[in-house]
This record gives C-alpha cells, structure tokens and sequence, in this order.
C-alpha cells in the first residue's frame, strides 16, 4: 500500500556545523518492528523527534500513513504514541489518572486498567508519579505511548535504565503490540534488544546510514565466519602487535575496556591453535577462549570500528 | 471539549495536591485578614495606663480621681505619697502618663493663684503623649468649669457622618482581596514555567492536545481559583469582622474577574522573559512586592510622598483596590469605577499584546 508505514526521504537535520542527521532514507512497512541502532550522538533521537513533530527537518520528505509530516502534523498526531527518552508528566498525578488523562486525547484509546497491567504497574496504579522509581517512570513513558492505541508506537530507547527483567517484560509488551497489528519504531543501542525484537534494522552512526536489513541478513552479509574471543592474558603492546602481525586470521579487534581480543576467521581450529602457541611462546596461558557466531554487537564494529556502549 | 476537561481537571489535581501551593492561596490572605481584622477593629479604642499621685484624701481630691477613672480609656492607678512608684513605672514605660494631684481643699481652690499639677510624660512618645495631655487638659478645664460654675457656653454633640458602620478593616479588606487576586493570577504564571522547564509542554506535543488548550486550562483554573478566594475572604470578613457588602455581589465577581485576567495576564508577560521557574518567581516578586505597598490597597496613597504619587497612579493594583472598595464596602473611592474598569483594562490589552509578541513554547 503506498499509504501505509512511515517512508522518510534524505532527511536532514543540521545544528549549525553539527550534522546531526545528514541524508538518512528509510522505510518502514506496516505492521513490523522497526530498529534504529546506534551509539549515543547518532541521530537517533532526533530522527524519531523530527517524524513525530517535535523538531523541524531542514530537508527531505517525511510522510506517516501518507500525511506529510508538516502539512498534516494534526493527523498524525491522532494516529501515533510516543515515549520520548525523558518521561516528565504532571508529577502529581498517579499512574492511572495520567494515562487516562492521555487516553482522553484520543479517539479511541485503550482503558487505563490494560495499559497498567501491560507495562506491569498494577501495584503502582494510584502512586503519584513523583514517587515512582526511574524504572517505573520509564514503563509508564511506555504505557502512555501504548495508550493512544494509535497505528504507529514510537518507542525512543524504552529499555534504558530497566533491570533485566522489566527489560523482557517491556519486550513482551513491544512484541504484543506487533501482535495487535500496531507498527514499532524503536530505537535502542542494545544489541541484543535489536536482534531479539526487530524485523528491520537501521543502524546509523554520525547520522548517517551505514547498514539496514534484517537482524539475520546484516549477520550474514558482514560475517560468515565465526568470532574467538579471549582475555588477554597479559600481552605486552609489543607482543599483542606481534601476535595480531602473525596474520592469523581475516580480522581482529582488541577491546581495552574489556581486556578482550577477538579473532574473526573461517578456520576456527587453526586460529585457536596458533594463539595457544604464540601465548605459550610468551610463556603465558589463556585460561578462556570462546568461539560464537557473529551478532549485531559485532556487525556494528565491524561497521564503525567502535564498541556501541561507551 | 473533551480534551480541555482533561487536561483542566489534571490540573486541579495537579494543584490541589500541591501543599505550598495550597498555603499560599488559603492560608496567607487569610493571615492577612485575621491579622488586620483584630488590629483595625473589635475594641478598637486603645486603652492608656494612666498613674495618679495624690497627696491628701479629702472629698476634693477623690472627686478628681474619680473623674480620672471615669475616662473609658483611661486605666488608672493610684498611688499617695511622694508617687516614687508610679514615676518608676513610666519610665519602664508601664504608664503613657502620670498627673501628680497636690494639696487641694476647699481653701487653697478659692485662691486666686492657679493650682500647679503636674504632669509627667515620655518625651519619645510624642503623638500618645500630645493625645493625652489635651485629654487632660479638657479634663481639667472641665473640672474648673464645674467647681467654678460658669455656664456652659458651646456644647459639643458627636454625631457620625457615614450611613454605614465601617471602619479602617472597610478600607482594608478590600485591599486584601485586591492583593490576593494579585499573587494568585502573578504566581500562577509560574506553573506554565515549571511545565516548560519538565518538559511536560513538549512531551504533550507529540499528543493531539494543543498548547493554546494547556494554557487556556490554566487560565481558566485561575479565574476560578480567584473566585473561590473572592468568597473565602468576604466570607471570612462578614463573619468575623462585620464587613457588609453594599454592592451587587455579581457586581463584586465582575471586578474580581477583570482584575484576575489582568493580573494573570501581566503574570504571563514577565515570564515571557524568563527562562526558569527560579527566574519567574524571582521577577515576579520584584514586581509584586513594591507593587503591594505603593499602591495604595492598604492606605490611602495620599499618605505617599509626592514624588511617588505617579507610581502609585500607574500601578493596576491601585485601580483593582479602589474598585473593590467601591463595589464591596462602597467607601469613598479615589477614581470613578469605569475609570478603574478602563485603566484595568488597558493594562490587560498591553500585557496582552507583549506577552504574545514575546511568548515561547519551549
């Protein structure tokens, strides 16, 4: 259908010499869910801002179920639910008066008592928001999203700052809603959360698109081969020079943070033999080696040289 | 229409679980109304503590003394002998006054020499002291008259000139409701800056709620925040304090509406040029407090220095003041009321048109 789904076109987004977004062109169809990757001071959120109204584009084309984001930003509003990144409501008010209140601005919301149990704040229904934890205050940004019951549910970073376990809460709610045949848009910059949830994936960096596809197919277009990763055992920088001049595999990275180098190659045997040797050489041991399958977290460094989580 | 319900009773909600902000709007013109009420009426008349030293006690002497005690104001202490005591007590300041009454009988009166009596006052308290030595004065003078018994020539009748029973707490009231309707339309503004500031404005605006409908909620909750206050304090006033409105009590609404969208809408302008609710409550206070004292909602602003006056005359507050006084206890006002209505009205298109001249949203 040419007036379904969000279809964004060289968009573009400068303040003063900053770019923070610069020629960024998607689709989103109907019905999936949509991920939009990237570290911190990608572009992220100021895309989402821009399609929901929030920020003005300096260019490019915008349309949202076939509104054009300027001429028909009252349409869109109608038909869409944001959580924006900040969630800052009447402080006063308790959970359950605010989500009517933002299900009394549209046509045809769902009731109050279902978004509550969604987004898991049943004990918390008549707390004011301002006694909420973070975490709590983040679900309810969520369920006032949800409550619009609009076709498009925007979700900027909804799981950051939750515990593991309102984190699969919160992806259960985001996968129902694919159910109900609502359309995500959701940004994150946790990997797994991408692979987990999304259809589509947009991973941009510097404002700019550097991949889009599906989990899967950014996999296998950028690895087909297998990641070894181990702790560096105390390698000197000239050592770990050496050992990465060896040439032993297609490529490698070396995570300071983490103290991790990781190896990526077809011939798993071989390059696990060859760095065992060159430890022992060094008179060291690796105590741990792995060998996985590629995911998006390394796609994503392999795209951009860098760790997303800084 | 369904959407403004929402959102105002948010607000309502939002306001009344607000402690402080509850304070402010119940019990500090409250506090002001009990306060002058008890000051400005009641037993007004102030009484004097009054010492008397007498030095014989005969017939004469118990007559003046008992003349003394008969003055209503008077609280009269008798002390004989040298009056050491009562001489002490005024200057720790326990009496306003003390009349030292000598040797007086029957014979040294019909002497044609006058008889000294002393009089013993504090020099700091020049005005109480004025007050009562005239007090004395007549009182003696009367007391010759009597002894004397020269007829009586004038003869002074008391007679009270206004229709209405009103007192100083008539002024006041009115300037209280006046000053209230001020804060609560100056400091209302600063909710809209607390909601900027949250980024509440900006998080609604990705729903179909428009901003116009936001503020016009908010105004809306402070006109009637305003009226709710109008009949707290006329009720407060007519109960404990015997105000009586002579006016048409929509007449008083009326005027209490006009001066609150005015004073809502000069709130509204200077947090056009603030950027945080600090900063507004800080402007906001530049602007009211001087305002309060000058214009005149307390005291006739006759009392003012002269080079005031022009301030005075320029403030709305000293027209919104005037036109309660008039509408609500019908005292001698300093202007016409149309010509209040008109000055409050001016005031309201200029704030107006410089509040949307200089509005931000966010």
């Amino acid at each position: 259908m040419a007036n379904s789904g969000i279809k964004v076109k060289d968009l573009r987004k400068y303040y003063g010499k900053v770019k923070a977004v610069d020629g960024i062109s998607f689709e989103v169809e109907e019905g999936i869910i949509f991920g939009m990757l990237g570290p911190n001071g990608a572009g992220k959120t100021t895309t989402i801002e821009t399609i929901v109204g929030l920020k003005k584009k300096d260019s490019g084309q915008i349309t949202v179920f076939g509104y054009d984001i300027e001429k028909d930003k009252e349409q869109i509003k109608k038909i869409i639910g944001v959580q924006l990144q900040s969630p800052s409501v009447f402080p006063r008010l308790t959970v359950k008066e605010i989500i009517d209140l933002f299900g009394s601005l549209y046509p045809d919301p769902l009731e109050s008592e279902e978004v509550i149990e969604k987004i898991g704040l049943e004990e918390k229904a008549i707390t004011q928001v301002a006694n909420l934890s973070g975490g709590q205050k983040h679900r309810l940004a969520v369920g006032l999203a949800v409550v619009s019951n609009g076709k498009v549910v925007f979700l900027d970073e909804p799981t950051t700052g939750l515990d593991p376990q309102a984190r699969r809460q919160l992806w259960e709610v985001i996968l129902g809603l694919k159910e109900a045949g609502k359309t995500v848009f959701l940004t994150t910059h946790y990997m797994d959360e991408a692979e987990k949830l999304c259809d589509k994936l947009l991973v941009i960096d510097h404002g700019m698109v550097i991949a889009k596809g599906s989990p899967k197919s950014l996999i296998r277009d950028n690895f087909n081969e297998s990641a070894i990763e181990f702790t560096d055992p105390g390698f000197s920088d000239l050592e770990r020079e050496e050992l990465i001049a060896k040439d032993i595999a297609e490529r490698h990275t070396y995570e300071s943070e983490e103290n991790h180098i990781i190896f990526y190659t077809d011939e798993v045997p071989d390059t696990i033999k060859n760095i065992i040797d060159f430890a022992d050489s060094k008179g060291k041991s690796i105590d741990d080696i792995k060998v996985r399958h590629a995911t998006l977290e390394d796609v994503f460094l392999k795209l951009t040289g860098r760790v997303i989580r800084e | 229409m369904k959407m403004f319900k929402a959102i105002f009773m948010a607000n309502v909600k939002e306001y009344l679980r607000d402690k402080s902000a509850l304070f402010w709007f119940l019990v500090f013109p409250l506090v002001f109304v009990f306060i002058f009420g008890w000051v400005f009426t009641g037993s007004s008349e102030p009484v004097f503590n009054i010492g008397v030293i007498v030095h014989s006690e005969n017939e004469m002497t118990e007559r003046v003394v008992d003349g003394i005690k008969s003055v209503d104001s008077f609280n009269t202490y008798v002390e004989k002998g040298n009056g050491e005591g009562e001489l002490v007590a005024l200057r720790n300041g326990q009496r306003s006054l003390v009349i030292e009454i000598p040797e007086v009988n029957s014979e040294n009166i019909s002497m044609t020499t006058a008889i000294e009596i002393p009089v013993y006052y504090d020099v700091s308290k020049q005005q109480t002291s004025q007050v009562l030595l005239s007090v004395v004065r007549q009182f003696f003078t009367e007391a010759e008259r009597q002894i004397a018994g020269t007829p009586r020539i004038f003869n002074i009748e008391e007679k009270s000139i206004t229709a209405e029973r009103l007192t100083d707490f008539d002024y006041i009231l009115p300037g209280i409701l006046a000053m209230a309707l001020m804060q609560l339309g100056l400091f209302g503004s600063i909710q809209f800056l607390t909601l900027r500031e949250k980024k509440i404005i900006r998080g609604l605006g990705v729903t179909p709620l428009s901003r116009v409908t936001i503020l016009g909620s908010e105004v809306l909750l402070r006109l009637i925040l305003g009226l709710i206050q109008t009949v707290i304090i006329l009720t407060v006033g007519s109960i404990f304090f015997d105000i009586t409105i002579v006016n048409n009590i929509f007449k008083v609404f009326a005027i209490v509406m006009l001066g609150s969208i005015t004073f809502i809408s000069l709130g509204y302008m200077l947090i056009s040029f603030v950027k945080t609710a600090e900063g507004g409550n800080g402007l906001i206070q530049v602007v009211q407090f001087p305002m309060m004292f000058l214009s005149g909602i307390f005291f006739p602003h006759e009392m003012m220095p002269d080079f005031i006056q022009p301030i005075v005359k320029a403030l709305p507050l000293t027209y919104l003041g005037d036109a309660l006084r008039t509408v609500i206890t019908g005292l001698p006002a300093a202007y016409p009321l149309m010509t209040n209505v008109l000055v409050l009205g001016g005031w309201l298109l200029v704030t107006l048109i410089i509040t949307i001249k200089f509005w931000r949203w966010d």
